[in-house]
């Protein structure tokens, strides 16, 4: 209960140092920064555009960050999650128009099975090349991703086309319904929570999820117990890109309607932000998202009522991780009882909570990813 | 017309300088990455430091005139970004990752709203104004048929990279500086039982990184262009971090790898002209890069483990 009450005392403090300094540059371009944050809150709370919009921008964001959280509680750092948005997003749109032989509940349960595999078999690429020949993950799905939108993007320019001035897919066939119009929210917020709870049963009520945390908090250990560290980092990887694939599915049947060039662009590395900020807790991440969605909704809001550029919130966002991944910025606070443990863990060299650390598994666990490079 | 008159084409003599201007600021970056993983940090901030450095240097170019006071300011943003990343990491226990990402991510978003916030403007910025690196032109070569097609008008940056490369490979593989580096990448215990001040040591490997990451980023926009443009480093310091990995952490290898995804980037701006769709063009380099770290991986691991049985 104390760990808990620390994180979000952590959290809040983190915060409302982001808004501060948020605050500071707004006053650097010569605005009101309360007046700024009030127009904020309204533009992404007051009426039901603004609220449909914070709802809508929260959906993909809520399977993102949970894509990520999910590899990283197998010791993954999965950047990949916008690449696989991406390509589920189009796999989605491509049976979606073509397969018209299909009755529509049938078409699209295929258009998110299909966005699945895809997306699946697209994180088994850098999760393979991770686990088998220790190829950074974050290097390679950073990679991938600019792969995976060239992709998408001659597909909609050229075979996919449907012909008009911009490069976007014919319409698919199925949709999903939208309420609280003229927002572009859909029913597609009620699948993401299904999914989301569907993950949290499975990390901790299964079998499964037990190995994927046990391989993220001591791969060798899992591997001394007869449970292969390597598959389980696959399946893993494979079932956060499989998440990542459904927020693109649902993106394309709920919001749009059709495949748009560029259309995801920053859903995933949002939603890996938001897991980030609260280090992967599966608990926290989903209201984190929340969070950064009413950022993102209220910032159209914000500029159009006052001088502040819309990129303003990008910043904040960017400054809030910062400072939220400093493990022990904020231990002055209770310094004073763990003092020594302290000191005494950092003189060999072993950071104090790295164990907790989501992506621990990128630097500390597996020691040949440094000293196999040097060599 | 035929694969031999077009490969004809596209493989001239030109294409060699073509490769090394499209590998420079990957060649930066990757050295910027080298210095911090040699104290065993992984910059992943690279990207962020590049992007950060290339605003300020348009930036102050733009309003002073002058392209060396834009490159050392560049350099100097470069480095408060990067100690920023080594305070988060060293004294706060942020992880590298997590944090190098956020970055990442401030210098993208923080870039673009000074672009509007400065200049009025989204997307990109360009202006007369903006005085850029020069060129060295040596008016003799011209009439030096090879060599004057290889070796003339190269940006002063450019030039500058083969120097930083050797320089770098000197300090970290020949001198005490380097050697402590090393120590504290490979045993930081042991480095430190040897008296060596281990977190000094990776600050200073960070602020260096952080100078040759300004650099990357004045190059970009001052050297190998004369424009802003928002997240204009487009993953060039995250190939930049693998072709590290590819090297090792030796600059020498490590920039023998930035030359191959170059060459893949201007093999396929040229095989354009016959068709080639752009977006097929566009991701060539990221798929080679991907192709060469996962090779140069796994032939490592490989002699990695060799040396291991030998050993037992």
């Amino acid at each position: 209960m104390k760990s808990v009450k620390d994180g979000i005392v952590r959290i809040l403090l983190t915060m409302v140092l982001a808004l501060l300094i948020g605050a500071v540059l707004i006053l650097a371009i010569g605005e009101n920064p309360i007046s700024a944050y009030r127009a904020l809150l309204k533009g992404a709370f007051v009426g039901k555009l603004s609220l449909g919009t914070t709802l809508a921008s929260f959906t993909p964001l809520l399977l993102t960050s949970m894509a990520f959280v999910v590899a990283a509680q197998a010791g993954a750092f999965n950047v990949g999650v916008e690449g696989e948005v991406f390509l589920g997003g189009i796999t989605a749109a491509y049976i979606g128009y073509q397969w018209d032989f299909l009755p529509a509940p049938l078409l699209m349960i295929a258009c998110f099975a299909g966005a699945m595999v895809v997306t699946a078999l697209w994180a088994f690429i850098p999760a393979w090349l991770k686990a088998y020949y220790n190829v950074s993950e974050v290097c390679t799905t950073i990679l991938m991703n600019s792969v995976a939108l060239y992709i998408t993007s001659y597909l909609v320019s050229g075979p996919m086309s449907a012909g008009s001035a911009n490069p976007q897919s014919p319409p698919v066939l199925v949709k999903l319904k939208q309420f609280m119009r003229p927002s572009s929210v859909n029913v597609g917020i009620f699948l993401a929570i299904a999914v989301v709870l569907l993950v949290i049963f499975m990390l901790y009520r299964t079998s499964m999820g037990y190995k994927f945390r046990l391989v993220g908090t001591n791969p060798a250990f899992a591997d001394f117990t007869g449970i292969n560290s390597k598959h389980v980092f696959i399946k893993a990887m494979m079932v956060s890109g499989m998440i990542g694939g459904i927020a693109g599915t649902i993106e394309v049947l709920g919001v749009y309607g059709y495949f748009l060039n560029n259309f995801a662009t920053g859903l995933g590395s949002n939603g890996m932000l938001a897991a980030l900020i609260v280090k992967s807790n599966v608990v926290a991440t989903p209201f984190m998202a929340f969070f950064l969605a009413v950022l993102k909704s209220g910032a159209m809001g914000m500029q159009q009522a006052t001088g502040v550029p819309k990129g303003l919130v990008d910043t904040i966002t960017a400054v809030f991780i910062i400072i939220a991944t400093m493990e022990t910025l904020f231990d002055f606070l209770k310094r004073r009882k763990s003092d020594e443990t302290k000191i005494e863990l950092k003189d060999f060299g072993v950071s104090a909570s790295s164990a907790n650390s989501a992506a621990a598994g990128t630097d500390g666990k597996r020691p040949a990813d440094q000293k196999g490079g040097k060599s | 017309m035929s694969f031999f008159s077009i490969m004809s084409k596209v493989l001239n003599l030109s294409l060699i300088y073509a490769s090394f201007r499209a590998a420079t600021p990957i060649i930066y970056a990757a050295l910027c990455a080298s210095v911090t993983q040699q104290a065993n940090i992984l910059n992943i901030g690279t990207e962020g430091i590049m992007l950060i450095g290339a605003f300020t240097a348009v930036t102050v170019s733009y309003f002073t005139g002058s392209w060396i006071l834009g490159v050392l300011c560049a350099m100097l943003a470069g480095v408060v970004i990067a100690l920023i990343m080594a305070v988060g990491h060293i004294k706060f226990g942020a992880d590298i990752c997590g944090i190098g990402m956020g970055i990442n991510m401030l210098a993208l978003a923080i870039t673009k709203f000074l672009l509007k916030a400065i200049y009025d403007v989204n997307g990109a910025f360009s202006s007369p104004q903006i005085k850029v690196i020069p060129k060295v032109s040596i008016p003799f070569l011209d009439n030096v048929p090879v060599i004057g097609t290889l070796l003339n008008n190269w940006s002063l940056t450019e030039w500058f990279a083969i120097i930083l490369i050797i320089v770098l490979q000197f300090f970290i593989f020949k001198t005490v500086w380097g050697l402590r580096l090393r120590a504290v990448g490979q045993f930081p215990e042991a480095a430190k039982t040897a008296g060596i001040k281990v977190n000094a040591v990776k600050y200073r490997a960070m602020a260096i990184s952080g100078l040759i990451g300004g650099l990357a980023g004045a190059h970009l926009s001052l050297g190998y262009s004369s424009q802003f443009i928002e997240n204009m480093t487009s993953s060039r310091g995250f190939m930049g971090v693998a072709a590290m990995y590819f090297g090792g952490a030796n600059p020498v290898k490590a920039s023998i790898g930035c030359l191959l995804f170059g060459f893949a980037d201007s093999i396929g701006a040229r095989l354009q002209a016959y068709g080639l769709p752009s977006q097929f063009v566009l991701m060539m380099p990221y798929i080679v890069t991907i192709v060469v770290l996962a090779i140069s991986m796994a032939a490592q691991l490989r002699s990695a483990k060799r040396r291991q049985s030998s050993l037992n």
